[in-house]
């Protein structure tokens, strides 16, 4: 025991001595970009003699079924057309998607091309020196058809490319409007005619609107769809997240009033709190619910159980005045290529291929989702719900928030917040305290994201 | 050991005949042989010594080494003590701490409830080796299984919710994990109903073992069922609820990971936040491994202190058996 005593202590003064030492090379800096050479063809890997094997971490088909059908498909057809690569895609589960990358950033090993939600969780991984950025891989003529770039410029640098479009109407059952006296011809607008409908739904013993919170997504659903109603542009939340404003102050605050505002007003289901995110969203499609705060990218999955004319979409009623308030929240959900990838330029290749017409439409047609690409073929669209989500994806799209603030805010203040409200163990005013407590912490334990952040913020 | 500047040395070629053992054939001095003797164990031993230390003394180094470090324009820099202060002010961490200790304070609750069910099981009742397996199952079903089942069950407008309405106790249908206030609880109840089938296995086991002749010559005494339970069974199972207790207590600190995530997430509010959770959510979700190695140094540190308990009250038992 004595001598176990002694070989630990020595390994805690060995590693205190190292930890002291020289520290560990910097990743590539932000700015530097991978060695140029001329741009490959849109749809072939560069001739290489060597065979190359690419790995690909998706996700994916929780949110667009059919995907895995389309992923299948393209692999097939680029295998084909490029007979010295082959492709090895791996499905995440939700859970696993950023953990395993995570791990295998650690460990500089790991798939070549990685699958990431839009802003804040693609260049965490950016500035953690995981990606590399595109301009010298994919040529800009072919970067500018990519919708909602936005999301992952960092530095002027792109990091990363959109894949599908993914959108947040609110979805309703027009049979159960029409039963509790509600015109589903002119759903709600405004907020008191979402609580008014919020009663008069009640009335005939349908839950309004359902949700599910345990799991936590959902909380960071609600601050995105309803936070930004008081604000003119996405900045805000950056500006705060770097202490230029104050979650505390009034046009951040507000939404957590107007969220317990709906919670008073009997909107929600009453379990919310002890069900899942799928949960909440599976009581709509088997019609126990007449709302949900959904997801365009569930809609064709929906239709196919419920039938198209079980539901109907519009924008999510205002209580602010901010031109966000007016917007369509939608993102491109994307890919990005590995830093420690050994076939970086095959694997633009695969992106680009990805966008080319025939896997566009496919993509859609497989899916019922939009690609994200202004060359996708409109005319495919023939769904009247679809052509209105479409037409505001074109006209009034705006920013996800979630994908604007650093993911631990989102996680110890948005995820944990709603599930205290629904519990009615915080206040909105001590929720709102909560959120500027929480960011104050994340700038104080990340100086380096912090930078990055401040950068990303002008 | 002779001179080697005597007769009886190395050098003397009468040595061999000046050591005598026992009256047997004289055994020459040989400390090489000796020095391979004592070697030997340890050369059979390096192969896994080498494989372990990899394994788990790179890594073990690797976070000790990270928890001092933060990272600074890019780059791991040496900066004390710093994770650590910044733990102690982190209201989840804190909060995650609460809760494990909240959790080590069922242990008692489940020795118990053990103890009990395996005295019973050793009064040898009718469908004894049934209600033993009985108990047993639940603790080798895998804690996801478990998790995602008690999930269901204890929904808002779950299976027992609905049971409970059904006989007229709408009182006790409460929102079991919905609720900051009763989902610890909840969690305290799943795991227990887990982990208790061990303990039982392992006292039954143990008494077993143990002489009838005492059970009969207290008897005889004229000794009461409670006070046969006090003064026999209780000493006698002193060494396995020592180690089930620190078994357990460990469980509680750093293996109730797959019950949080599963049935909570941590939530609801970090309510049923524990500190494995929080390493995981510092070092694969927010991207802070200096934080969640940090956490994790720390719990290395707890639980090896339990460890070390559990090994010292095991070598004490041992000796007073010798003695």
């Amino acid at each position: 025991m004595k001598k176990t005593f002694q070989f630990l202590s020595l390994l805690i003064v060995i590693s205190l001595l190292a930890a002291c030492a020289t520290p560990t090379p910097p990743p590539p800096a932000a700015t530097e970009a991978p060695a140029a050479t001329e741009a490959p063809a849109a749809t072939q890997a560069p001739a290489a003699a060597e065979p190359v094997k690419l790995v690909i971490w998706w996700w994916g088909e929780q949110e667009a079924p059919g995907a895995q059908k389309w992923m299948d498909e393209t692999i097939a057809k680029f295998q084909e057309a490029n007979p010295n690569v082959t492709i090895e895609a791996v499905l995440q589960s939700t859970d696993t998607l950023i953990p395993a990358f995570k791990s295998a950033a650690a460990a500089k090993e790991g798939p070549d091309i990685q699958y990431f939600w839009g802003g804040v969780w693609t260049l965490e991984d950016a500035w953690a020196g995981s990606l590399v950025p595109l301009e010298d891989l994919i040529p800009q003529d072919e970067l500018k058809h990519y919708i909602n770039n936005f999301e992952r410029t960092w530095d002027g640098k792109q990091w990363g490319t959109g894949w599908y479009l993914s959108g947040n109407p609110m979805v309703f059952n027009p049979d159960l409007f029409t039963q509790a006296g509600l015109d589903p011809a002119n759903p709600p607008k405004t907020w008191d005619e979402l609580k008014d409908a919020c009663t008069k739904l009640n009335g005939i013993g349908v839950t309004p609107i359902a949700g599910g919170l345990k799991d936590g997504w959902f909380g960071g659903w609600l601050f995105s769809i309803l936070a930004r109603q008081t604000h003119d542009t996405e900045k805000d939340f950056m500006a705060a997240s770097v202490g230029e404003m104050k979650f505390t102050d009034p046009n951040f605050a507000e939404w957590w009033s107007r969220l317990n505002e709906l919670k008073e007003a009997g909107c929600w289901n009453k379990d919310i709190n002890s069900l899942d995110y799928q949960q909440g969203q599976d009581m709509f499609v088997q019609g126990k619910a007449a709302m949900i705060f959904g997801n365009d990218t569930f809609l064709k999955g929906w239709a196919d159980t419920i039938g198209w004319d079980k539901m109907d979409v519009m924008m999510v009623p205002k209580y602010g005045t901010g031109k966000l308030a007016d917007t369509y929240i939608v993102t491109a959900q994307g890919m990005g290529i590995t830093s420690w990838s050994k076939y970086p330029k095959e694997a633009a290749a695969f992106l680009m291929f990805m966008h080319t017409p025939d896997r566009l439409n496919a993509w859609f047609q497989d899916t019922g989702v939009f690609p994200a690409d202004d060359r996708f073929d409109t005319n495919l669209i023939t769904q009247p719900i679809m052509k209105k989500i479409f037409g505001w994806d074109t006209s009034v799209a705006g920013a996800n928030l979630e994908n604007f603030i650093p993911s631990m805010l989102d996680e110890q203040s948005n995820f944990a917040g709603v599930q205290l409200l629904f519990a009615g163990d915080k206040t909105p005013e001590e929720l709102a305290a909560l959120a500027e407590e929480v960011i104050a912490k994340w700038r104080e334990q990340n100086p380096d994201a912090l930078k990055n952040f401040e950068i990303w913020a002008k | 050991m002779p001179s080697r500047t005597s007769k009886s040395g190395l050098n003397n070629p009468d040595a061999s005949l000046t050591i005598r053992k026992g009256g047997g054939l004289p055994l020459p001095y040989r400390p090489r042989k000796k020095f391979w003797r004592k070697l030997e164990p340890w050369l059979y031993l390096a192969p896994m010594l080498i494989a372990i230390l990899f394994v788990f003394g790179y890594p073990l180094v690797s976070l000790i080494i990270l928890s001092f470090q933060r990272r600074l324009s890019g780059v791991n820099t040496f900066v004390g003590l710093t994770n650590y202060k910044a733990l102690f002010k982190d209201d989840v961490f804190l909060q995650a701490v609460k809760n494990n200790l909240m959790l080590v304070i069922t242990v008692p609750i489940m020795v118990f409830i053990a103890l009990i069910l395996a005295v019973f099981l050793f009064e040898r009742i009718r469908g004894w080796q049934l209600y033993r397996t009985t108990l047993f199952l639940p603790y080798l079903l895998p804690i996801t299984v478990v998790g995602l089942i008690f999930s269901y069950i204890f929904q808002l407008s779950g299976v027992l919710n609905e049971f409970l309405n059904l006989i007229g106790l709408n009182f006790l249908a409460l929102d079991w994990l919905g609720s900051t206030r009763y989902a610890l609880p909840t969690l305290m109840f799943v795991i227990i109903w887990k982990e208790v089938g061990f303990g039982v296995v392992l006292f039954l086991a143990r008494l077993m073992s143990v002489e009838e002749e005492l059970f009969d010559a207290a008897k005889i005494d004229g000794a009461n069922w409670w006070q046969l339970q006090w003064n026999i069974t209780v000493p006698q199972l002193a060494t396995v609820i020592e180690f089930f207790t620190v078994v357990s207590v460990i469980t509680m600190l750093s293996w109730v990971f797959n019950y949080v995530f599963v049935m909570t997430g941590g939530g609801p509010g970090n309510s049923t936040m524990v500190t494995e959770l929080f390493v995981y959510l510092m070092g694969f979700r927010y991207n802070q491994m200096n934080i969640a190695s940090a956490v994790s140094v720390l719990l290395l540190l707890v639980t090896g202190f339990f460890i070390f308990l559990e090994l010292r009250l095991r070598a004490g038992t041992s000796a007073a058996e010798v003695s």
